[in-house]
Order: structure tokens, then sequence, then C-alpha cells
């Protein structure tokens, strides 16, 4: 029994499992009910299906549900990484500042009705990723002036970053009214706009980063005994923190440049693993992904069937049944080691 | 190998951690850093790790109590053998032999499935002790491992470091406590050491008077020279 509840592949398994059901389970739904094998014949191509269906599936549903698992996964990822490295259990995604980065390039772009498109990715995908890029450049930089990767001035270049593109990000707002709707819109984040090719760059980025962070996860819990105690381990404080930084910052720059800002899943998930009694980075990293994946597929798919044809805003979905599940898990984690003492 | 430190000095920004500091810290030997707040024992310490651990494996136990770590305390313990099993290999039987030795040593092995989140100081220290123990390196260096521990926890831990025979350079402020289990004894003031060697050498109460700026009274209880501050 003790084993059992301690393996953590055995939950990985679970895991997979469901995400595979709720994949399904969310192709089926919208405002075109489809049933399961009509699904599975569209994705396999083993039977015969009819041609809308088939669009349907493929060309609408398939896409946006596999960018939100990667998303979802990615953020989830990248908040248990940055709660790891900063030893902080408040730490999330949007402390690198490249969050902000990206509502900043997106709103310049939709602010000043920049039409244009390369390889076939729109201005505002490509504006999102700069803002990106360019907050990062900030924040690596100011963070490396010591020479080393330093973790205390990554997290306040990181704040400072943000919240002057934040700032910026209202000024523009403000300046331009008649835009304001449309940025605040992209903001509470959508996968609305996913497309095929979106959903292919986003899984060869994440097929990219993932063996990279997956490798490099146990030098995180080396990492948390101290600099030193980690050197006499042979592991190298500033290289692993830059090799991770930089790894997450591309996979979480693609996350909000296809989805837009989605909260709370990078602060949440990685707490709900923990709550699964996943502690060591490795099993932690993969059970992220996979419970990131779920959780942000589940509000995703109630954010556009609810009140279909229309949407609401996945950012706001994540928060509301995000925060009163992380309560319920925390008070019973809080009440069972109540019991224990 | 015995560890050669020479003219070592190490500032931030103008003040001077370690002040040209020379010294032999002997091999096979438990060495105790004494000396006030501030006089430069954890910099030496550190200095230690940075200078030599390309050269051997040291196992280092910092100070400070950790913020969050979300892990077990075997998880904890286990990283000890990091160095062998990074690339995904499994714990050998020696391995896992280490990590029980480790944990029955510290008395850690009743709450092993804990989350360390959830310890006192005092458990939390010993996990971390058990971890560098299960290291089973060559050089074992301990920032005051003994402040969270009780007298039971803390007599404990020294005759642990006195029973492996290896070498230890370990930071105390417990003068009497490093006197009685020490083979060695560095008194440190204001980045300088102000003597070193067995404690009959570089302990008695005029040395600790001038590193700590107070009086020292000692007194004979059995072959044990006890020293107390006299406040003056």
């Amino acid at each position: 029994m003790e084993k059992k509840r301690h393996n953590v592949w055995y939950k990985v398994i679970m895991a997979v499992v469901i995400l595979i059901a709720v994949m399904a389970f969310s192709c089926c739904l919208g405002s075109v009910r489809i049933p399961v094998r009509d699904v599975i014949g569209a994705v396999t191509g083993l039977t015969e299906v009819s041609k809308a269906t088939d669009t349907i599936v493929n060309k609408v549903r398939f896409p946006r549900i596999c960018m939100a698992v990667l998303v979802g996964g990615g953020l989830s990822m990248v908040g248990a990484l940055m709660q790891g490295l900063f030893k902080n259990p408040m730490a999330d995604p949007s402390i690198l500042g490249i969050s902000s980065g990206s509502a900043f390039g997106a709103a310049l772009i939709i602010v000043f009705n920049i039409n244009f498109s390369f390889m076939g990715f729109s201005g505002l995908y490509l504006g999102a990723m700069g803002g990106a890029v360019l907050a990062w450049f900030l924040v690596y930089n100011i963070a490396r002036i010591s020479g080393e990767h330093d973790l205390n001035s990554t997290l306040l270049a990181g704040i400072a970053i943000s919240s002057i593109l934040s700032a910026l990000i209202t000024l523009l707002m403000t300046l331009h009214r008649e835009s304001m709707e449309q940025v605040y819109l992209w903001m509470l984040g959508s996968f609305s706009s996913s497309t095929a090719q979106k959903t292919v760059t986003m899984a060869v980025v994440v097929a990219v980063i993932f063996p990279v962070l997956i490798f490099t996860a146990p030098r995180v819990d080396v990492l948390k005994l101290g600099r030193e105690a980690a050197t006499g381990l042979g592991v190298s404080a500033s290289r692993t923190t830059g090799i991770l930084l930089c790894a997450c910052s591309v996979l979480l720059a693609f996350c909000v440049a296809n989805s837009g800002i989605i909260g709370f899943v990078g602060l949440i998930i990685p707490h709900c693993v923990n709550f699964m009694r996943v502690y060591k980075m490795r099993g932690k990293l993969v059970m992220c992904f996979l419970v990131g994946a779920v959780f942000t597929l589940l509000c995703d798919t109630l954010a556009r069937t609810v009140v279909a044809p229309g949407e609401l805003a996945i950012g706001a979905l994540t928060s509301l049944i995000g925060a009163p599940y992380f309560l319920y898990l925390m008070l019973r984690n809080l009440l069972r080691e109540r019991r224990m003492r | 190998m015995n560890l050669e430190l020479k003219n070592v000095t190490r500032a931030y920004g103008s003040f001077k951690a370690l002040d040209d500091v020379t010294v032999t810290i002997p091999e096979g030997k438990l060495t105790v850093i004494l000396g006030p707040n501030g006089c430069g024992k954890t910099t030496l310490l550190r200095h230690i790790v940075d200078s030599f651990s390309s050269k051997m494996p040291i196992a280092y136990v910092p100070q400070e109590t950790f913020g969050s770590l979300s892990m077990t305390v075997r998880d904890v313990v286990s990283l000890g053998r990091y160095d062998r099993t990074k690339f995904y290999v499994r714990e050998s039987e020696e391995d896992k032999r280490l990590i029980k030795e480790a944990m029955r040593d510290m008395e850690i092995d009743s709450f092993s499935d804990r989350n360390t989140d959830t310890l006192s100081s005092g458990e939390k220290q010993r996990v971390f002790i058990a971890r560098a123990l299960a290291q089973n390196a060559p050089w074992m260096l301990l920032d005051e491992p003994t402040a969270n521990l009780d007298v039971k926890h803390a007599d404990m831990l020294m005759s642990v470091l006195t029973g492996i025979k290896r070498s230890c350079i370990i930071v105390l402020h417990d003068i009497n406590l490093g006197s009685l289990y020490a083979d060695n004894i560095i008194l440190m003031k204001n980045g300088k050491i102000l003597s070193s060697g067995n404690p009959a050498e570089a302990v008695n109460c005029r040395l600790l008077e001038e590193a700590y700026d107070t009086g020292f009274v000692s007194a004979k209880i059995g072959d044990r020279e006890v020293y107390v501050s006299s406040g003056q």
C-alpha cells in the first residue's frame, strides 16, 4: 500500500489516461455535438466520417484542444520550476516579466492596428512573441550584470520590468480607448485563435524544451540545499539556473503568444501536485504537465461550451474553478496534518 | 591530503571577511572553527568549497534553515547520492545502505515519509546533516550544525562525526563542545586566524578573551578544561 501511494509512475499513468479521456470528451462537445466514435474516426482516419465532422474535429477542435494541453502543461511546468528555483511557494511564471512583455507586444499591435503576417503567423502572435523576447532580454541582461546568474536579481528585474510594461499597457489603453476592450480580452486569454500551424509549432517547442527540463530537474532538487552544498555535489548553481531560466522563458513566450495571459495555472497546479505527494522535481514536472493540461483543457471546454456559440474568458474560469478546488485541497491537507500530530 | 590555505583574502566591498589567512587543516581529523559573529568562519568554509570542490567531493551543511523544500525526509537525504544517481541510475544497495545509516545515525528514520516543510528547525537540521553523511564524501563541512539542536542531539552529532573517521570542519559557538570533541581548533577574529592547533594549544582564557572581547574563567572538571564567560 505504502509503495503504491508513493509510486509516481502509477500516478503518471492514471493522469495520462484521464488526459486522453478529457481530450476525447472535449472533442465531442461544442455548438455541434459529435459522437466519440466519429471523433476517433476523424482523428485517426480509421473510419469514414462526414466532411463537416472532419473539418470541425481536425481543423477547429483538435488543434485548439492540443494547444490547451500544451499551454496548460507548459505553464504548470514553468510554475513548478519557478517555485523550486526561487524556493518560494508563491512564485509563478509571471515573475519572469515575460507575460507582461507579451501583453505589451500584443497591445502595441492591437492599438496601432498593425496588420501583417509572416510565414502564416499573424501580426498579433508575432507582436506578443517580440514583446516576450524584449522583456526576457532586459531581465536576463540586468540579472547577469554581476557576471553570474543571480536568482534574486532575476526576480527583482522581472518584477521591475513587469511593472514598467504593465504601466505602459495601461497608458496605451487609456490613450486609445477604442482598443481597450480588445487588449483587455487578449490579456484574459483564449485559445480561439489556435490553428493547426500554431499548434504544431507549439508541439515542436514543447518537444524540444520538455527533455531539457526533465534532464535538468534533479539539479533543482540539489539547488534547494543551498549553493555551496550543490557545488559540493558537483552542481553549478549559476549554470543550472541559466539553462532553466532560458528554457522556461522560451516555453513561456510561446505559451503566452498562443493563448494570452492565463493566470493561476502556473501557481496552483504545482501545489496540487504537491498534495498528491509528488515531491521530486522530475516526477513533479511530468505530473504538472499532465494535471495542468487536464485542468486547462477542462476550463477551455467550459469556456467555449457554456455560452456557445459565444465564449467565456478562460483566464477568469481558471481562477474561478481553480481557486475553490485549491482551497479544498489545502484544507484537506491541513486537516490531515492536524490529525497526524 | 591536508587542506592548505595560503594568504587567502576575501572581501565584501571594502569589508575583508578573510584577511590574509594562512592555515593547514589536517586530513582525517575533526577541526572546529570558533570565533565571534562576523569573524569570517562561514566565509572560510565557503572559500574551501569554492576552491577545493573541483578536486574532491565535499559534503557541506549550510547554516541557514531553508525556505520551502517540498520534499520528503528520505528524498532530501537521498540527494546525498546525487553524484551517483544523477543520470537516472537507480539507487544501488550501497546507496540505500548509506541513506538508511545516515537516517538512523541522525534519528530521523521514524519520520522519513514526512514533508520537510512540516518539521521543526532541529529536525530539519538533522535531515540536512543526514544528507551530508549519505554523501560519504572524504571531507565534511558543517556550518553551525548544532545551532537548532537540543543538548542530546548536539552531543549525538559530535559523537557520530568523531566515529565516522572522515575529515570534518565544523563551525561552532559552543567552546566546550568544540574543545571536547575536536582534534584541531581554529580560533578566528576579524577575518584572521588568532590561534590553531590542538585544543590545549589553541584555546585558553587569554585567547578567548582576545577573540570575544569579554572575560573568561576556566575550571577543571575531571580531566577537562571548561570555559565560561565571566561577562567582564
